[in-house]
């Protein structure tokens, strides 16, 4: 049986190589040789994952190449959990969000790579697509119980419909409950807080990041 | 191929997912196509100088098209084409195109590589957020500017009477209304009353009743409509065109084609590009804007995207008779002083890669306005005489100005460390809506200083 090291060098490689059944073998075999699975976690796929998306910051890679790269992670780390879950352990994320672009508005990549970035970063994500109207951000983040709520809006008309999820979060006493992050090309700070959005991220990489420093501060 | 068939097809066409698409289809194309045709950025070209890798692009570009077919969002089937139904719309694509009327008719023409005949100028607020009260000002301001040839984009209403403006609602029709009354009354108090006024009023369908030929848009005017990244259509955008293709009107088809995207790096994206352009055509498009969008850097005057702008419009204009314009958005924006000149020396970059490569002209404006108005008639009066300007200039010569040009502007395009800039109501005099001597000292140094570089004004 392979030992520790060679099971991470495989984890590694197949993020490397954008394999999701590669992943989720190698991620079976660290199962199987009774590893230490949250170590596994960070040395098999959260090294490679967070190279990765520096390598996009730097555009040495590209959004396809990113979100291979996370869906890769996603097939291992689904084998992980649930093992860890059957030995009555939790796999810790950094949170989760529910993501999507507003109704009204077709446009996705942004949020697409908003999306990839944050699970590459260690954010457990569910993208819910575009034109999500107000109340299906609210039940998804509900149902996936969501901590973060982030919505992307690429024109100055629809923008206003998330004004719309804040609002109707305050109407159903769930306001103190979520994170909501606002983002897209007409989207600006003093947006935010007209609407009382908790935060604006000018793009995807000040995503991770405000998320990041939020997560930081709750920890202390 | 008319555009009954093309409907048609996004009806009938193979059902697939988005994701599906963009990643099988367009990312593994591009990427397998970028290989086999020795498509590449060497990292540090601004301006392409290389006729055959233009022509090789021009077949990568047409070859992803056929492997890909175009997306109809909503119904989530492929509009597929076959190589004959290609050809043939590229072979009845006009090569010049009239818009306006009367004193104000003109025509924009399909330009070749280095030719010596003017750009046309589209020019106006190219969708800044526009205030209610300025909008008239700030259009005829722009319309009395002679060089150039049609409004753009007249604005975005973002509120009306003080409330936000939603898409689809009554208010946006009202909106749109308006937008055709007040862009017809800026061009006329600026004595071009049939100047055409190019692009919408971005209100989704609502945008349609703002045409009356009394008050409003009309079938001089060109209508624009823009493709999905990365060749996608949705059903608004396929409503409208059947709208204004039945109307009469000129049809501006624009696409964002996304550096760092699915396309990958830039020479990989100038094959999602082509592949744009072609499928524009197909769509009924007579004219054909490209308006690169930077993963990274959000405007279009960083080096991925002066390549990509020359690289693929000299393909198009070596290998078609599609008549092309190129977007311009900068990181900086309009303004007085030193910070103001930045503006105008990424414009005058990227016009320079655009014109000599074939392209006629569209914009300035800022990639991300700051508050309302933050664009400048003078400046697109400085645009359009370097435009004209960089018309007969050898790509060689347009090269090293743009060097030249992006060494002085390249270490502040991240838009939060970007000259601020001033609306436009303080750049102009509002009354006799003249430009403020400070914002003419701008506009003449930086001429000045172009001429320097060798810029023939």
């Amino acid at each position: 049986m392979a030992n520790a090291q060679e099971i991470y060098a495989r984890m590694t490689r197949a993020i490397e190589e954008y394999d999701s059944d590669a992943a989720a073998a190698a991620a079976r075999e660290a199962v199987a040789a009774g590893l230490n699975l949250l170590e596994a976690v960070e040395k098999g796929f959260a090294d490679p994952i967070r190279r990765l998306g520096e390598a996009f910051d730097r555009m040495e890679i590209f959004l396809p190449q990113l979100m291979l790269g996370s869906e890769a992670m996603k097939a291992g780390m689904a084998v992980l959990e649930e093992a860890i879950q059957s030995a009555g352990g939790t796999l810790v994320n950094k949170g989760v969000v529910v993501i999507g672009t507003v109704e009204g508005d077709i446009h996705d990549i942004g949020k697409t790579v908003v999306a990839a970035l944050l699970q590459a970063n260690g954010y457990q994500v569910h993208d819910l697509g575009v034109e999500v109207p107000a109340g299906r951000f609210i039940e998804a983040a509900q149902s996936q119980e969501a901590d973060i709520i982030a919505m992307s809006a690429l024109l100055s008309t629809t923008m206003l419909y998330q004004r719309d999820v804040i609002e109707m979060l305050g109407n159903k006493g769930l306001r103190e409950r979520f994170f909501t992050l606002v983002g897209g090309a007409p989207v600006s700070q003093k947006w935010a807080e007209e609407i009382g959005a908790d935060g604006y991220a000018r793009g995807a990489y000040e995503a991770v990041a405000l998320l990041d420093a939020r997560k930081e501060a709750r920890g202390r | 191929m008319n555009f009954k068939e093309i409907a048609r097809r996004g009806e009938t066409g193979p059902l697939m997912e988005a994701g599906e698409f963009l990643m099988k289809r367009v990312a593994a194309g591009a990427l397998r196509l970028q290989k086999s045709h020795e498509i590449r950025w060497d990292g540090k070209t601004l301006l392409n100088l290389d006729d055959a890798m233009a022509d090789r692009l021009w077949q990568a570009g047409r070859e992803l098209l056929l492997g890909t077919g175009i997306f109809s969002m909503n119904s989530r089937r492929v509009i597929e084409l076959s190589a004959e139904e290609v050809d043939e719309a590229l072979r009845f694509v006009p090569q010049h195109l009239a818009m306006g009327a009367g004193k104000e008719a003109v025509t924009v023409r399909h330009r070749g590589i280095e030719d010596p005949r003017k750009p046309f100028v589209f020019s106006g607020p190219f969708n800044a957020d526009t205030s209610e009260e300025m909008f008239v000002h700030l259009n005829e301001a722009f319309a009395q500017e002679r060089l150039i040839d049609s409004l753009l984009f007249p604005g975005y209403l973002k509120t009306l009477d003080g409330q936000m403006i939603r898409p689809t609602s009554a208010l946006s029709s009202r909106a749109a209304m308006l937008y055709g009354q007040w862009s017809r009354e800026a061009v006329r108090r600026a004595g071009r009353p049939d100047m055409p006024i190019t692009g919408h009023a971005v209100m989704a369908l609502n945008e349609i009743a703002c045409t009356n030929e009394a008050w409003g848009l009309r079938a001089t005017d060109p209508r624009a409509m823009v493709l999905i990244s990365e060749l996608q259509v949705d059903d608004v955008t396929m409503t409208r065109l059947a709208y204004y293709q039945a109307y009469g009107c000129p049809i501006y088809l624009a696409f964002t084609p996304l550096v760092g995207g699915y396309g990958g790096d830039p020479a990989g994206t100038a094959i999602v590009a082509v592949a744009s352009f072609i499928a524009a055509a197909a769509l009924g498009g007579e004219v054909v804007h490209i308006g690169p969008q930077h993963l990274k850097f959000k405007q279009q005057t960083n080096a991925h995207s002066l390549f990509l702008a020359s690289l693929s419009n000299q393909a198009v204009a070596r290998n078609s008779r599609i008549i092309a314009t190129t977007s311009h958005t900068t990181s900086g924006r309009p303004g007085n002083g030193e910070e103001g000149a930045q503006y105008p020396r990424e414009f005058s970059a990227l016009a320079l890669c655009a014109v000599s490569g074939g392209s006629n002209v569209s914009g300035p404006r800022p990639a991300e306005p700051l508050g309302f108005n933050n664009v400048s008639p003078l400046m697109a009066r400085l645009f359009a005489e370097v435009a004209h300007a960089a018309a007969g200039l050898s790509r060689g010569t347009a090269a090293g100005i743009v060097e030249k040009l992006y060494e002085r502007y390249k270490d502040r395009i991240d838009l939060e460390h970007s000259p601020r800039g001033l609306p436009f109501e303080e750049l102009y005099d509002l009354k006799t809506l003249r430009p403020s001597a400070e914002h003419r000292e701008v506009y003449e140094r930086v001429k000045e200083e172009l001429a320097a570089l060798g810029v023939p004004l």
